[in-house]
């Protein structure tokens, strides 16, 4: 049985009058065990097989070496189907549905991808269309699919993708990588995130397989194939707010489902041994100095049971040493969240050729950066603009900057550090 | 029979309630084994799971909004902080032995808690006030006044010369601390940065043998009526601090910081280890311990002993008539007090 504790984060103390209440609550599972230990596994490899793949050369070998290493980390008993992504989908291995994993099919598919040639367009809906099919035929609920693209949504409208996701979202996740550097990250980030899933940027080919592998192996070490974020909030409270902020912002608020007219619930997919911080806030009508109130109950959810729960509450307080504290853990993800909108409204600024916008932003962002420690963050920025002074945020553009530094900055603007210890 | 606190149906020999965990009036203390021996450890946690754990019984509705109370102690509707059953609580086990506490006017929940026994021949008084600024802190005061008074109670009275039961009255007053200090940690959730926390005073009359011992801000007093008052603890607080490093005491209590406490009990206390007093009763008079909530009214122990005795002459009466008139002053503070009737009314 999987272990998950929730460990909550905030300053509880408010000042007369005050009504929001802002919280970290950090869950965390354990000896969660192996992928589809409840219900079986199944796990779809789509990859894009579209004329560009070709050009250069190198990114359909890549591609058909990361198909087999990611079919090598399949574990027996676990379903699955390798799809190539042309202008309609095909199925690679199996000829249709799913199989079973053992040491013939991983064999079998690995044979089948060494065959995958260019050909076509990239229709992305399409794709996930012909995966949910698959998963529909093999006896599993807990579904994943790895998808590789090189290029645009292309082949078909931007409604058709958009209404291909809607139907796939809930019925299996996703993690969508891109290769090379005429994919949309935008684009491509909506669809990862609808499904659950994370998005990265492979810069070079080589490094695909690897990458691959590490995803499959991931998948298969989530044991909990299904968990539910729930949010209780009291009667008179407004929810402004559910976000995870680590390891990646995402923000949940407008996935909620409303449960009861206190409770909503977030979807947040199968998990492993892993921590997962989420940022709540809560407004709620504010009362006597003195008063206390519990503002929300944070809870996990598997299997219609409550497995873990934080306790968020408010006591206003005339104690200005109590109330004026920040909880660091607050402050960080703040930044944080405000880091990743920085840089991606800085990118997009500057693809629009708003220079004055894309500098003040992306200054912003090298000042958050620095403030929150994200050295990452910091020497990606660094290849897309000269950081002048980070403590005020000036900052100039660069005048070449490679197009690919500039996608991996905004790919990984979601990815967060954690708190520093103080 | 009924609890005192919440009204449910209590069995003859529980010492606490099963629904509300109040700690039940205790008819069988004098001369009964119905008080545990000393508890060890587990035996004081399972004390405190008493009121801790979830009730099979329906919890009694939100007071605020009616709505369900969850099991995490919350209304689910309001998210109100379910009533801890001690808004008010009294207690009489003996003619001569009475306690009362009172949430006073201002504070959500009452956080002091007391445990007095009264046995052939001797007394003892407990009260714990739980540290507002920390979580839980009303089940560490109530875990660790009933460890203390467990440990008081099974305690041998002792034979000898006045000195030698002076110095067995201190030795059990520390051990009853260091139970208490330990029940109180037993409250505290694993990782919780804001343990629960609560403060410590008990008091023993053996014949005309007084003893006190205190860990934070309550006190015990010797209220004789003939001859001078005591205040027989000494504030472990920010202001006695620096009383003692030469302040003036007016500056010192005047001080915001006056009323920082210094040493407590709980999972993150610095030292437990209770600094003891002891005196002679020469005539008849009034034992008291008392949690802040009244002696930040009255402190000089003169004044206190007027004031207790223009009460009541009846213990019971007395104690409650103390609590309504610290509520008078503005009841700024849980109010707790036990007195015993030391020697001839």
């Amino acid at each position: 049985m999987a272990d998950w504790t929730a460990q909550v984060f905030q300053n509880e103390y408010l000042p007369d009058g005050a009504t929001d209440i802002h919280a970290i609550v950090t869950v965390t599972s354990q000896d969660t065990g192996q992928a589809g230990e409840s219900g079986g596994a199944a796990e779809a490899v789509i990859i894009d097989c579209s004329g560009s793949m070709g050009a250069p050369r190198s990114k359909i070998v890549a591609a058909r070496q990361a198909a087999a290493a990611a079919v090598d980390e399949i574990a027996d008993g676990t379903w699955f189907a390798v799809i190539a992504g042309v202008g309609l989908a095909q199925p690679v291995y199996p000829p249709s549905g799913m199989a079973q994993a053992d040491a013939r099919t991983r064999a079998a598919a690995s044979a089948a991808v060494a065959q995958l040639t260019p050909q076509g367009g990239t229709a992305i809906g399409q794709w996930l269309l012909t995966a949910y099919e698959a998963f529909r035929a093999a006896p599993a609920t807990q579904r994943h699919a790895i998808l590789l693209t090189d290029g645009k949504n292309e082949g078909e409208t931007a409604e058709q993708l958009r209404s291909a996701v809607e139907t796939v979202t809930g019925e299996f996740q996703c993690d969508c990588r891109g290769v090379g550097a005429d994919w949309d990250v935008a684009e491509l980030r909506g669809i990862a995130t609808a499904l659950l899933g994370s998005v990265d940027l492979i810069a070079d080919p080589a490094d695909m397989a690897a990458d691959f592998q590490a995803m499959m192996q991931a998948a298969m070490g989530r044991g909990v194939a299904d968990a539910k974020l729930k949010v209780w909030a009291p009667q008179g409270a407004q929810l402004l707010f559910v976000r995870q902020v680590a390891p990646t912002i995402d923000d949940l608020t407008d996935r909620r489902v409303n449960v009861t007219p206190l409770i909503t619930e977030y979807p947040t997919g199968a998990w492993g041994d892993e921590s997962r911080d989420y940022h709540v806030a809560v407004r709620v009508p504010a009362k006597a100095v003195g008063a206390e109130q519990l503002v929300a109950r944070v809870q996990v959810e598997v299997g219609g049971q409550v497995v873990t729960q934080g306790l968020v509450k408010a006591l206003w307080s005339d104690q200005s040493d109590l109330t004026t504290r920040i909880n660091p853990a607050v402050a960080h993800y703040t930044g944080q969240a405000e880091l990743a909108q920085a840089i991606q409204e800085g990118l997009a600024a500057k693809a629009e050729g708003d220079k004055d916008t894309a500098t003040f932003k992306l200054g912003r962002a090298a000042q958050l950066a620095a403030e929150t420690g994200n050295e990452e963050a910091t020497q990606r920025l660094r290849k897309v603009v000269d950081i002048e002074d980070a403590d005020t945020g000036t900052v100039r553009l660069k005048r070449d900057v490679s197009k690919l530094d500039e996608m991996a900055l905004d790919t990984s603007s979601t990815k967060t550090t954690r708190v520093r210890p103080s | 029979m009924t609890c005192p606190s919440c009204g449910e149906p209590v069995g003859v020999d529980f010492a606490f309630c099963e629904n509300c965990g109040a700690s039940l009036p205790d008819r069988a203390t004098s001369g009964s084994p119905a008080v545990p021996e000393v508890a060890r450890s587990g035996e004081q946690r399972s004390l405190v799971n008493v009121r801790t754990e979830p009730q099979k019984a329906p919890r009694p509705p939100c007071k605020t909004c009616g709505g369900l109370i969850g099991d995490d102690g919350w209304c689910t509707v309001c998210g109100a902080r379910a009533s801890n059953g001690r808004e008010h609580v009294a207690e009489q086990p003996t003619p001569t032995v009475a306690a009362v506490s009172d949430r006073g006017l201002v504070h959500v929940r009452n956080e002091d808690a007391f445990a007095v026994a009264a046995r052939d021949g001797w007394t003892a008084l407990v009260v714990c006030d739980g540290v507002t600024t920390a979580t839980d802190s009303d089940a560490a005061a109530y875990a660790a006044a009933q460890a203390a008074r467990n440990v008081l109670a099974a305690a041998e009275r002792p034979t000898g010369s006045p000195d030698d039961r002076q110095r067995h009255w201190c030795l059990q007053l520390k051990a009853a601390a260091l139970a208490a200090d330990e029940a109180a940690e037993g409250t505290a959730d694993a990782g919780d940065g804001n343990p629960p926390a609560c403060t410590f005073v008990a008091a023993v009359a053996d014949g005309d043998l007084i003893a006190a011992a205190a860990v934070g801000d309550s006190r015990a007093y010797w209220l004789p009526d003939d001859g001078p008052a005591e205040q027989l603890t000494v504030d472990d607080s920010w202001a006695t601090e620096q009383v003692r490093a030469g302040v003036p005491r007016d500056e010192a209590e005047a001080d915001a910081k006056a009323h920082a406490i210094t040493r407590w009990l709980g999972i993150d206390s610095p030292s437990v280890d209770a600094a003891t007093s002891t005196t002679t009763a020469t005539g008849p008079g009034w034992l008291l311990a008392c949690s802040d909530g009244l002696w930040n009214y009255c402190s000089d122990a003169s004044a206190l002993r007027d004031l207790v005795n223009e009460q009541p002459l009846e213990p019971l009466a007395r104690a409650e008539a103390l609590v309504e008139w610290a509520n008078q002053q503005g009841g700024h503070d849980n109010i707790t007090v036990t007195l015993a009737r030391i020697g001839a009314v």
